[in-house]
C-alpha cells in the first residue's frame, strides 16, 4: 500500500482550523500551544550547538557559580559517558543526536542539578531522550561533570567544532534571488518583502541554513504553519484541523477549541496540505551551488 | 508439494527434540554448534535466526489469510524505560534477550521471566544492545565495556568475564556474538577515537582469545593499507557459510570520520564487506562499499547468504543493503560483484567503478561551508535487519530517503568525529528489492522520518516490521499490502517467529515490552495442512 508524500509528514504548531459539514463548533478562547508530537525521527547526526546559541556564538555564561570535588567530577565523568555520552558526547559537546550541553541555556540556569536532575528523571521521549531511572547519587556527580565540563569549555579558544557564519558566506546573492524567484519556486509561499523581510537580523549562519533548507524542528524553529489535514469520512462529512497525529491507520487533528479528535484512515479520504512540501521537493533538486547562493541572498535581507 | 515437504521437515526436526526432553538427565540440554547448521522450529538460535541472515521462517502456520486474526499470547515487561533493539534468541524454551548490562532469560511459553542478570559495572556507551549468543549451556553477553561475559544457562550465573577491548580507550559493543563451531565472534563499536577496527574470536569454553582479525591495522603501523585510517569496527553479527568455511562480516566507518585528507586512499577495510577464515581468523576476500568514506556510512549491515540463480546460473550470493544507500550482490565465494544499485536517495557518486564499488564524488566530501548530501549520517539503512523472502527473490529493508550537511575545515582535527553534520529531512519506507535487477518491485510508506524495525518474512508470503511510529504490522510479501497491525510502542527489533507445542509465535518488542502473538488458541490444531 502506498501513501502520497502528502501525508508522510505530519507537523505541529499552534494555529488551528476546524470545519465540520454538519455541526460548526462553537466560538473558543485561542487555544494553548501544543507541544510537537514526535511525527518525525529527531535527524541523525552529531548535531553542535543546535540548542541554545547558534554555532559560533558564544555560550551562555553559567548563572550561579558553582564548584564540585574532583572525585565526585571523576565519578561523574564515567556515569556521563556511560548514560548520556552516545547522544552528548563523551565530553558532554555533542554527540551523535543530542546537543552539546556546554552550550545549553539549562545548564547554564541550571544549579546544582535543580533543572537538570527532573530533566534527566522524565527525559524528552518526543525528542529522542529517554528517562533515565539513576539513583540520586549518580545524578549529583553527573552534574558536577557538566558543571566542570562548562567550565573548561568556556575557557576555550575559538569554536573547534562549529560552523561559523563566515565559513557559510560562500554564495552568490544575485544568483540566490533569481533561484528564490525562479526555479526553487520559494515565492509560491515566501516574499522577500513579507514573511522574509529582515530574516538575516533574526537568524545568522547555521541556523538560517538549517531553518532555509527545513524549518522545524532542533534549532530551527518552529514550522511557518501547521500542517492541516482534511478528512472526508466514511458517512460523507468532513472535518479539518491542524494535523496532532497521523499513521497509516490514524490520523488525528486538533479542533478549534484545543480537543485532539483522531479517526481511522480506512474509508477515509484525508489530504493534507503540509506547508514543507516545497522545502522536501527542493532537497532533491538544490546544488550547493543553489544552496549557498540562496543563503546568501536571505543573508541580504536584513 | 512444498508444503508438504515442509511439514514432513518440522515432524522430523520435532521427533528427536521430543525424546530429549524425556531424556533430559542423561542427555544434558543446551546448544549444540551442530544444530546450528539447520536450526529446528523450535529455536531462533542466534541473532540472525541461522547462518544466512535472511530473516525467512519455513513456518506456515500463520499465514496471509489468517494473520489478521493474531493475538497476544503473552508480554515480556523488561521494567525499563529504554526500547529492547535485541533481537531474542530462543534455545530449548528459554528465550534470552538483552539490553545494556542486562540479560534476561524467559520462558518462551509464557512470557515469565526465569533468571535476570545485570552486570554491575555501569561504564561504555549504554546506547543499545543487539542480543546474545548461547553455546552448549553457556549464554554469553557483551557490555559498554567490552567485556564478554559467560552465564550458566540454568540460573544466570557468571562462569567468566573476559575482555574484549580496552573501554578506557572508547571500545564499547553492542554486539550480539556469533557461534561458529568452537569459535565466538564478538565486535566492538568505537568511532569517537581514533581506534583500529577489531574483531575477536573467543573459545566459547574458556573465553580464551583464538585470533583477533583488525579491519584497519593499529595506528603507526607501517605501509598500512588502510592509508592512515582507523575504525571499520564490525559491530554487528556476521553471517556463515559453512561449505565454504567463510564468515563475512560488515565493517564501520574510517576515523578520522569526516576528516577524509587526513586518510588518503580508499581506506581498506573500512565500510567493507569481508570474507574471513573463521578458523584461522584470516582475510579471504574484501569488498568496499565506500572507499574513502567521509559520511560515517557503514557497511556494517548484515550481509545476507542466499543460493539462488543469478542470470540464470545458480550461484552462491550474498546481498547487502549498505548504509550509502546502495544495494551489493557479490558472488560469496570470491567477492566478485554482480549488482551495484541504490535503494535510496543518493547523490555522493560520480559513478560505478569497474569492480562495482561506488566512485565517491569529492565535490560532495564535507566542507567548510557544507555539503548538501543524501543519505544523511543515518543512512540509507543501519543496524535493523532486513529480510530475504526466497519465494519472491525480494530483498525488504527499512529505508531512508534522507539529507544532511556535512561540514569539515582543518580547525575540527584529524581525532574522531573531526568535524560536524546535521540531518535536515528522512522519509522512512520498506522497500522491496528484486535482487537479481536492483529494482524496487513495491514500497511501502512508514509514515515519518524511518523505522528501527527489522524484517521478518515466512513461507506464507507475510512480512513483519514496524513503522516509524508505534505499529507492528504485517503485509502481503508479493505486494506490500498491509493485512495486519497493531498499535505496541515503538518497534526497535527484528521479529523472530518459533514453534511450540504446535503454535506458532511472532515475537517482537514495543518499547520495553516483548509482545508474543499467535493465532488464538482454538485455531491452533484447526488442519490448515
Amino acid at each position: 500500500m502506498r501513501l502520497s508524500i502528502s501525508l508522510a509528514l505530519l507537523l505541529s504548531a499552534s494555529a488551528i482550523v476546524f470545519s465540520h459539514a454538519q455541526q460548526p463548533p462553537p466560538p473558543a478562547p485561542a487555544p494553548a500551544p501544543q507541544p510537537s508530537p514526535a511525527a518525525q525521527q529527531p535527524p541523525a547526526g552529531r548535531g553542535r550547538a543546535t540548542q541554545g546559541p547558534t554555532a559560533g556564538q558564544k555560550p551562555p555564561a553559567t548563572v550561579t557559580a558553582q564548584s564540585y570535588p574532583p572525585e565526585l567530577v571523576q565519578q561523574g565523568q564515567v556515569l556521563f559517558v556511560s548514560f548520556c555520552g552516545f547522544c552528548h558526547g563523551r565530553d558532554a559537546m555533542g554527540g551523535e543526536t543530542g546537543p552539546d550541553l556546554t552550550r545549553s541555556l539549562l545548564v547554564a540556569e541550571d544549579v546544582r542539578g535543580d533543572k537538570i536532575i527532573p530533566l534527566v528523571h522524565t527525559g524528552r521521549v518526543e525528542k529522542g531522550m529517554p528517562p533515565q531511572n539513576l539513583p540520586d547519587s549518580d545524578l549529583n556527580a553527573i552534574v558536577a561533570f557538566i558543571h566542570d565540563t562548562k567550565i573548561k569549555a568556556d575557557t576555550l579558544e575559538g569554536s573547534r567544532r562549529t560552523v561559523d557564519p563566515s565559513d557559510l558566506a560562500t554564495g552568490n546573492a544575485s544568483a540566490g534571488e533569481a533561484f528564490f524567484n525562479g526555479p526553487g519556486g520559494c515565492t509560491k509561499c515566501h516574499s522577500a518583502t513579507g514573511d522574509l523581510a529582515g530574516v538575516a537580523t533574526r537568524m545568522q549562519g547555521l541556523q538560517l541554513l538549517q531553518r532555509m533548507l527545513m524549518p522545524g524542528g532542533r534549532g530551527r524553529g518552529a514550522a511557518p504553519r501547521p500542517a492541516i489535514a482534511t478528512i472526508t469520512l466514511p458517512a460523507g462529512q468532513t472535518v479539518t484541523g491542524k494535523v496532532a497525529y497521523r499513521d497509516e491507520f490514524t490520523i488525528a487533528i486538533t479542533d478549534a477549541n484545543g480537543y485532539y479528535r483522531s479517526y481511522p484512515t480506512r474509508g477515509a479520504k484525508v489530504v493534507v496540505d503540509n506547508p514543507l512540501d516545497g522545502h522536501i521537493a527542493l532537497l532533491p533538486k538544490y546544488t550547493n551551488d543553489d544552496m549557498h547562493n540562496v543563503l546568501a541572498y536571505l543573508q541580504t535581507l536584513k | 508439494m512444498n508444503l508438504r515437504r515442509q511439514t514432513l521437515g518440522s515432524l522430523l526436526v520435532a521427533l528427536p527434540l521430543a525424546g530429549g526432553a524425556l531424556l533430559v538427565a542423561q542427555d544434558p540440554r543446551g546448544l549444540d554448534p551442530a544444530m546450528m547448521l539447520k536450526p529446528p522450529a523450535d529455536t531462533w538460535p542466534t541473532y540472525h535466526g541461522d547462518y544466512t541472515g535472511q530473516r525467512h521462517s519455513r513456518l506456515t502456520q500463520i499465514t496471509a489469510e489468517n494473520v489478521h486474526q493474531l493475538t497476544v499470547a503473552w508480554t515480556f515487561q523488561s521494567g525499563s524505560a529504554a526500547g529492547i533493539k535485541a533481537t531474542p534468541i530462543l534455545v530449548d524454551g528459554v528465550m534470552y534477550v538483552t539490553m545494556p548490562d542486562n540479560i534476561w532469560a524467559i520462558d518462551a511459553r509464557t512470557g515469565r521471566q526465569i533468571w535476570k542478570y545485570t552486570y554491575p559495572t555501569p561504564q561504555g556507551f549504554h546506547i543499545g544492545h543487539r542480543g546474545a549468543a548461547v553455546y552448549k549451556d553457556t549464554v554469553y553477553l557483551t557490555t559498554p565495556n567490552a567485556h564478554l561475559i559467560a552465564l550458566d544457562v540454568r540460573d544466570g550465573k557468571v562462569k567468566w568475564d573476559v575482555v574484549i577491548a580496552d573501554w578506557r580507550k572508547g571500545f564499547w559493543s553492542t554486539n550480539a556474538p556469533l557461534l561458529i563451531k568452537n569459535h565466538l565472534i564478538v565486535g566492538v563499536s568505537g568511532d569517537f577515537d581514533n581506534l583500529p577496527g577489531t574483531l575477536k574470536s573467543v573459545d566459547p569454553e574458556t573465553g580464551k582469545t583464538q585470533w583477533i582479525f583488525f579491519s584497519t591495522p593499529p595506528p603507526g603501523t607501517p605501509d598500512s593499507i588502510s592509508g592512515g585510517a582507523t575504525g571499520g569496527q564490525m559491530w554487528n553479527a556476521g553471517t556463515y557459510d559453512p561449505e565454504l568455511n567463510l564468515l563475512y562480516v560488515g565493517t564501520g566507518n574510517p576515523t578520522p570520520v569526516l576528516n577524509g585528507a587526513a586518510r588518503p586512499g580508499d581506506n581498506k577495510w573500512v565500510c567493507s564487506i569481508l570474507a574471513i577464515d573463521p578458523d584461522a581468523g584470516k582475510l579471504a576476500w574484501g569488498f568496499q562499499a565506500s572507499p574513502h568514506d567521509t559520511h560515517d556510512w557503514d557497511a556494517a549491515e548484515v550481509p545476507v547468504l542466499v543460493d539462488a540463480p543469478f542470470n540464470g546460473t545458480p550461484r552462491k550470493l550474498l546481498m547487502q543493503a549498505s548504509r550509502n544507500g546502495y544495494f551489493f550482490v557479490l558472488d560469496r565465494t570470491n567477492g566478485k560483484n554482480l549488482l551495484t544499485r541504490p535503494f535510496a536517495a543518493a547523490n555522493w557518486t560520480k559513478g560505478i567503478a569497474e569492480n562495482g564499488s561506488p566512485i565517491p564524488d569529492p565535490a560532495q566530501d564535507p566542507a567548510r561551508d557544507g555539503r548538501l548530501v543524501s543519505p544523511d549520517e543515518g543512512g540509507g539503512t543501519n543496524y535493523r535487519s532486513p529480510s530475504f523472502d526466497r519465494r519472491t527473490g525480494l530483498f525488504i529493508v527499512s529505508a531512508r530517503d534522507a539529507w544532511g550537511i556535512y561540514f569539515f575545515k582543518p580547525e575540527h582535527g584529524a581525532y574522531g568525529w573531526a568535524g560536524a553534520d546535521y540531518g535536515v529531512y528522512g522519509k522512512g519506507v520498506l522497500r522491496a528489492i528484486d535482487y537479481q535487477t536492483g529494482k524496487i518491485r513495491w514500497e511501502h510508506d512508514l509514515v515519518g522520518g524511518g523505522g528501527g524495525a527489522g524484517v521478518l518474512t515466512t513461507e506464507t508470503g507475510v512480512t513483519f516490521s514496524g513503522d516509524a511510529s508505534n505499529n507492528v504490522f504485517a503485509l502481503r510479501t508479493s505486494d506490500g499490502a498491509t493485512l495486519w497491525h497493531a498499535s505496541i510502542g515503538n518497534v526497535g527489533n527484528g521479529p523472530i517467529t518459533y514453534e511450540l507445542d504446535g503454535r506458532q509465535y511472532m515475537v517482537v518488542a514495543g518499547g520495553g515490552v516483548l509482545y508474543a502473538w499467535a493465532l488464538p488458541q482454538k485455531l491452533v490444531n484447526t488442519p490448515a495442512r
